[in-house]
């Protein structure tokens, strides 16, 4: 990310600036195949044909689809969490409460381009995968946040002191990844995986709140 | 009319042995079914074409096809057989708890005991699982819901024993269940956590779900 600000803000030669422009290539069209047809089928030799660039010079800037698909993520998940470090100072009620109403931002969030969503998981369980590569689980944003608002719950009382919040944490992003799974089984839109979100968090919840 | 041997009415009972060909055939769908188990471990889904099967279980392409529709066929019915083993050997172990969390840790370690051997598989079917195209008909084969449902029958026996209030949403801790029992495979399969410490986190996580659903 910084080297591409870099790049945009000072003059480059010829040679750096086309490497930029064919890097972004690559990203927009792995966006578009990521989503439309998911993680197995959106090769690389299709990516490079989509954007208009050979299959050769895709592997000189990328190791691995999945190492592309980990930009093309990263760089979205960016005003995600934008979004969610403006949104939640502000967000009251419970740890519950709260932990429903971050998970429905990405709900809605991810909704838009739901399958790139369900590529990002299915990347996690890929063979060719290089280590630099970023799947759905190798990503501790997401766990940061978690921990914030548990942590916050914590000192509210709320969420029992000798919990192992780690595990509370995972547990979350488990219920997280797999209610994806109603996409894939029954199409479910943002509002159906918030319902079921909702409802695994209030089951979470008692397993976790303070015994006073 | 003719006299009719007693060979003949043995070869129309519906007991009678296979044919040679039919015997030809099972054997042929058993090379290339160990053949494909191979490959799918070693090269992930995506990796094994059907041609390097065929080359593997030494016959030729045609002869696959001849047997099953496409690789997406072929890699179910190694799931499906796995998942019928898997499920036999869950159903013992939740018969060893002396109460629904032993019980429940229990099935989950007896998951990861069985993938243990065949961790690269397991990461090739949730590859699958994932997919738009390839997920449903996977998730959905009775085999797969079968240990789905095997959760909820615990939960159900130990909400009738008394054990968890009847208020015990049945439906959704079950699918909760199972779903964290999926969603350690990743520990196990990266980063190579030992039994003991799936055993462990698994503990936790069972006390977590259940809390909610506890009488009293």
């Amino acid at each position: 990310m910084d080297v591409n600000v870099e790049q945009q803000a000072g003059a480059l030669p010829p040679r750096q600036s086309q490497k930029a422009a064919t890097r972004q290539r690559v990203l927009d069209a792995a966006r578009e195949l990521f989503d439309t047809r998911g993680y197995q089928a959106a090769t690389i030799r299709e990516i490079a044909r989509h954007a208009g660039v050979s299959v050769g010079s895709v592997f000189t800037t990328f190791a691995s689809k999945g190492e592309i698909l980990s930009e093309v993520m990263t760089a979205r998940l960016d005003s995600l969490y934008a979004e969610i470090d403006r949104v939640m100072p502000h967000v009251r009620g419970s740890t519950a409460d709260r932990l429903r109403t971050l998970f429905a931002i990405h709900f809605e969030f991810e909704a838009r381009q739901v399958r790139l969503f369900l590529s990002h998981i299915a990347a996690a369980y890929d063979f060719t995968l290089s280590p630099d590569a970023r799947p759905y689980g190798r990503t501790p944003r997401l766990q940061a946040i978690i921990r914030e608002v548990v942590e916050q719950g914590v000192a509210d009382g709320e969420v029992c002191a000798d919990v192992d919040l780690q595990e509370v944490i995972d547990l979350l992003m488990a219920a997280y990844a797999w209610t994806y799974r109603l996409v894939v089984t029954r199409n479910a839109d943002a509002k159906t995986m918030i319902a079921a979100m909702d409802r695994q968090i209030g089951l979470i919840a008692k397993g976790f709140a303070s015994r006073a | 009319m003719k006299h009719i041997s007693p060979i003949q009415v043995a070869a129309e009972t519906p007991a009678r042995p296979p044919t040679r060909r039919a015997l030809a055939k099972q054997q042929t769908r058993q090379k290339v079914l160990a053949a494909a188990r191979r490959l799918f471990s070693e090269q992930g889904y995506e990796g094994a074409t059907i041609r390097d099967i065929a080359a593997a279980a030494g016959m030729s392409t045609g002869a696959v096809f001849a047997n099953f529709t496409d690789k997406s066929d072929l890699f179910r019915e190694i799931m499906v057989d796995d998942m019928k083993a898997l499920h036999a050997a869950m159903c013992d172990a939740a018969t060893r708890g002396r109460n629904i969390e032993e019980s429940l840790l229990k099935i989950f370690v007896a998951g990861y005991t069985f993938y243990k051997t065949r961790l690269q598989l397991a990461r090739a079917a949730f590859s699958v699982s994932w997919d738009k195209d390839g997920g449903p008909p996977l998730r959905n084969l009775s085999a797969a819901t079968a240990l789905n449902d095997l959760f909820a029958e615990q939960l159900s026996a130990a909400v009738e024993r008394g054990e968890l209030s009847q208020e015990a949403d049945v439906k959704l801790r079950s699918q909760m269940l199972f779903d964290t029992y999926l969603s350690n495979f990743p520990q196990a399969i990266f980063e190579g956590w030992s039994l003991d410490a799936l055993q462990t986190r698994a503990r936790d996580q069972i006390r977590i779900l259940l809390a909610g659903a506890r009488r009293g």
